[in-house]
């Protein structure tokens, strides 16, 4: 089962996904940057679902730069979640690297279908 | 920033400019007291108009300097019963829209979260099969999530919030 990191400081938001995702993969949470990058040092996960707006030291943009410059973590899958709803974010968040960016509010089931189909389960 | 000014005005036209300039403005008088301030005074200071008046120009100064006033000129008038006027504003309209775009984008994004959950878990309610308790637990926490929803836009959409 593939492993999947959800990394969000709202846990209504992280009790979502997890809801969502967690028939079809192995899960890991984070409320913080900070923490979700010691855990993907651990756990080396194939695709992480990334809040943007986390307090901290960190943000999700300053983590996907962090993970995509790494070359032993690019590989990894990031869906960028957040609230930063303007083009310009959008832009952004894929310039940084991310795989893929859903806005909030978003839909649960169209995230567990773009991960499900980008990582090749079933 | 002191001027003169060369020639008389019409009334009609001192009048037009009092009442329908964007700036705000105050009248000194031969005695050297704020005599009058025109409509748009008291917003662009935020000073109270019974306060003011009276005041003598030094004393007019020093409440000028407490308020969000950026731009004020003295002109010498020399017209019967009226020595200078005072003309201000808090800040150009371009730089108060930015600040109002930044402030409504701030609050789009606060609402996105608690709708994000609101969306979340009623999709996950209606889409998935979950056993009683955790329908009533689902159920429970979005009730909470419109709860917060609510709050934020009784706070952030008030309109004294959204003019500070």
């Amino acid at each position: 089962m593939k492993n999947v990191l959800i990394v969000d400081d709202q846990a209504s938001i992280r009790q979502i996904v997890r809801l969502i995702l967690r028939k079809d993969f192995a899960l890991a949470e984070a409320e913080d940057a900070v923490s979700a990058l010691e855990q993907i040092k651990l756990l080396k996960p194939d695709a992480m679902v990334l809040d943007v707006m986390m307090p901290g030291e960190m943000d999700g943009y300053q983590l996907c730069e962090k993970i995509k410059q790494d070359p032993a973590l690019a590989d990894i899958y990031i869906v960028l979640l957040t609230a930063c709803g303007q083009v310009a974010d959008q832009e952004k968040g894929l310039a940084l690297g991310a795989n893929a960016y859903f806005v909030k509010p978003f839909s649960p089931v169209e995230v567990s279908r773009h991960l499900i189909h980008a990582l090749q389960v079933k | 920033m002191t001027t003169k000014l060369n020639d008389s005005l019409p009334p009609l036209v001192l009048q037009a400019l009092w009442q329908r300039s964007l700036f705000g403005i105050a009248a000194i008088n031969n005695e050297g007291h704020v005599s009058a301030v025109n409509p748009i005074f008291e917003r662009c200071t935020g000073l109270d108009q019974a306060a003011i008046m009276g005041l003598t120009e030094d004393d007019f100064n020093l409440a000028l300097l407490a308020t969000p006033v950026r731009e004020c000129n003295r002109v010498d008038v020399g017209v019967e019963g009226l020595s200078a006027l005072y003309y201000m504003r808090v800040r150009s309209s371009s730089s108060s829209q930015n600040t109002m775009a930044v402030k409504l984008s701030g609050i789009a994004e606060a609402l996105r979260e608690p709708l994000a959950s609101i969306y979340g878990f009623t999709e996950l309610l209606l889409t998935q099969d979950y056993d009683e308790e955790t329908r009533i637990d689902l159920t429970s926490t979005l009730l909470d999530q419109i709860e917060i929803m609510s709050n934020l836009i009784n706070e952030q959409l008030d309109v004294r919030t959204l003019n500070k």
